[in-house]
């Protein structure tokens, strides 16, 4: 029965090759070269590109067949400009919703108003500002990226908007490095006031102050700021380690990896500059006295008892005289 | 506002430092994709040559390059 | 007008690299730089087949369609042709494009990588025809003096064709009918979403 079995395979096996081996023959009887040969069919259905060996010392340039731009052509022109738009449009619009339904928090007036309390120090407020103005140009020529021809550039024309452009490109590359240090500054100036705890999970139950009345207590940093901190650090860092893998081209990755981080670093980005849209908005017109904390350094010793109760407890427990407390001011304490 | 001032003073100073250190970095085309058996330190005078930066800053000043060299 | 396109028979190319050289020669392309490039595929093997690539020109241009500062345009004869006075070296053209056709003049990093050069289909750019101007930037422009890319003019195999896509295609079909066996015209699906069917 076993032997019936392997001879009625060797005979399927045979009837199977018969064909092939005639496609080997031309018409003319000659012998078909390309019976072994590759083809484009063939060779995609191995992998998704096409490579082979090229003979000049430009490795990359021996990829023959490399159709996946065509699925990122697809998110950028398709997707990109969609998602890029409703993301930071709609932030703008939630923000202009919530001015114009709750409105400027306002200062809450108390015997303290007028004394001042050191919130950030010189050195702090610089790497904040240092980060946030790289921050601005680098959202602007990175937008410029997805709207500029179709926004700017049928305003200005195209010689104006390229040379833009062309600004715009070395911007967003030699910014990104002042940027990336200010973020790991902050990192490290920040990180143990940013560690979430319970009484995080009690301001957001309250609605951080923002949707009520109520003043949950809070220490250095509330729970939206320390969500602020750590999206700054998340993606900041994301897109620095996207973003120098683009800068040196094949360094750490070939071109779908490039594409791959293109994306990554543009979906990131949008998010971001939504997200920074709305730490401004908060901390300039969307909250009286929160700006000085930035701005000065010293904050409403008023605004910083509703705001910040626990951390102003905790400078004044360190010290009565107060190295943190500006302008030669005595603690209510 | 001086801690702001001085921010973007440092900021302006860094992309600069960072602008230097990235061009130092740069390698020609001619230079990245020579073999050893190519002598390209001087790669002739066409589109490409010492001058050619492959930014075009003066294009009516083609031809006047080739007839400078060429003498 | 014509639809030009190039079409590799790869069963006629031998890897002589003169369509390279031809090119590299005519339009004084820098060292490093090669608009045109022979790849070989199964390289040692039996079946092995070389391929001449350029920038194929594509219908619905990827790279066209991707730059953030549109200065890709496509001529009346469908030769898709970008200008260096607008072009900001970003790259993506060089992210988009399936045949690895931009590259760039200096390429340690992004920065100041100067701007996207690639085959103009032996036919210049944006300039005024035949200018000096043009031939610094470009290269020479062939087309305007009514001949064809030289890559596919010196091409001793006759493996590389250039000229209107239709008549390509035919002399293409003919050869294959004739001896019997083709690989197919390399890229076409991809460039023009279209094969040649035989």
């Amino acid at each position: 029965m076993r032997r019936l079995t392997s001879i009625a395979l060797l005979a399927a096996t045979l009837a199977l090759a018969a064909p092939a081996v005639a496609q080997v023959r031309a018409p003319d009887g000659a012998p078909n070269p390309t019976a072994s040969s590759v083809n484009e069919e063939m060779l995609f259905k191995q992998d998704p590109k096409i490579h082979g060996r090229i003979s000049i010392p430009n490795a990359t340039a021996a990829n023959l067949i490399q159709p996946q731009g065509r699925e990122w052509r697809q998110f950028r022109e398709s997707w990109l400009p969609w998602i890029g738009g409703l993301v930071v449009l709609g932030m703008l619009a939630a923000l202009g919703l919530f001015y114009f339904t709750r409105g400027r928090i306002r200062l809450e007036h108390s015997e303290e108003s007028g004394k001042k309390i050191l919130r950030f120090n010189a050195f702090e407020r610089f790497s904040h500002w240092m980060t946030a103005s790289c921050f601005i140009v680098l959202s602007l020529s990175g937008l410029n990226y997805i709207f500029g021809k179709r926004l700017l550039m049928p305003l200005i024309g195209p010689e104006a908007f390229a040379t833009l452009a062309q600004y715009g490109k070395y911007a967003h590359i030699y910014l990104a490095w002042p940027f990336m240090l200010g973020v790991l500054f902050m990192l490290v100036l920040w990180v143990r006031d940013n560690i979430p705890g319970k009484i995080d999970w009690i301001w957001l139950k309250q609605g951080g102050g923002l949707l009520g009345d109520a003043h949950p207590s809070a220490g250095r940093f509330n729970a939206g700021q320390k969500m602020v901190f750590w999206m700054v650090v998340g993606f900041g860092l994301a897109m620095g380690a996207t973003g120098i893998m683009m800068i040196f081209p094949f360094a750490a990755t070939d071109i779908n990896g490039m594409q791959i981080m293109q994306v990554i670093h543009s979906l990131i980005g949008v998010v971001f500059i939504a997200g920074i849209l709305a730490h401004i908005y908060i901390g300039s017109l969307g909250m009286e006295g929160a700006y000085d904390a930035m701005g000065s350094g010293e904050v409403d010793l008023a605004w910083a008892k509703v705001h910040h109760d626990l951390w102003v407890k905790e400078q004044q427990a360190k010290t009565a005289s107060g190295p943190q407390l500006g302008r030669g001011q005595v603690p209510a304490e | 506002m001086k801690a702001f001032l001085v921010a973007v003073a440092a900021a302006l100073v860094l992309a600069t430092a960072a602008s230097f250190l990235l061009a130092e970095n740069q390698r020609f085309a001619y230079q990245a994709f020579a073999t050893s058996g190519a002598r390209v330190s001087d790669p002739g005078n066409n589109l490409v040559g010492p001058r050619w930066t492959g930014d075009i800053k003066d294009p009516g000043q083609g031809g006047h390059h080739k007839a400078e060299t060429g003498s | 007008m014509a639809r030009m396109k190039f079409l590799c028979d790869a069963d006629r190319c031998i890897e002589c690299n003169a369509c390279v050289t031809a090119c590299k020669n005519e339009h004084e392309v820098p060292w490093g730089i090669n608009r045109r490039r022979v790849i070989t595929l199964n390289d040692g093997k039996p079946g092995e087949r070389s391929v001449s690539m350029a920038c194929m020109h594509c219908t619905d241009a990827p790279c066209a369609a991707v730059c953030p500062v549109n200065c890709f345009y496509t001529t009346a004869d469908a030769v898709v042709l970008h200008s260096k006075d607008l072009c900001i070296g970003c790259g993506y053209c060089f992210y988009a494009c399936p045949f690895g056709a931009p590259q760039y003049p200096r390429v340690g990093n992004f920065g100041s990588r100067g701007k996207m050069d690639k085959c103009t289909y032996c036919s210049g750019g944006p300039e005024v025809d035949l200018s000096v101007a043009e031939y610094e930037k470009y290269g020479s422009n062939r087309l305007a003096e009514g001949k064809l890319p030289l890559c596919a003019e010196m091409c001793s195999t006759k493996s590389l064709l250039a000229g209107d896509g239709e008549m390509i295609a035919q002399i293409y079909k003919e050869r294959v009918i004739k001896r019997g066996y083709g690989s197919g015209a390399w890229g076409w699906k991809t460039a023009y979403r279209e094969t040649i069917a035989i």
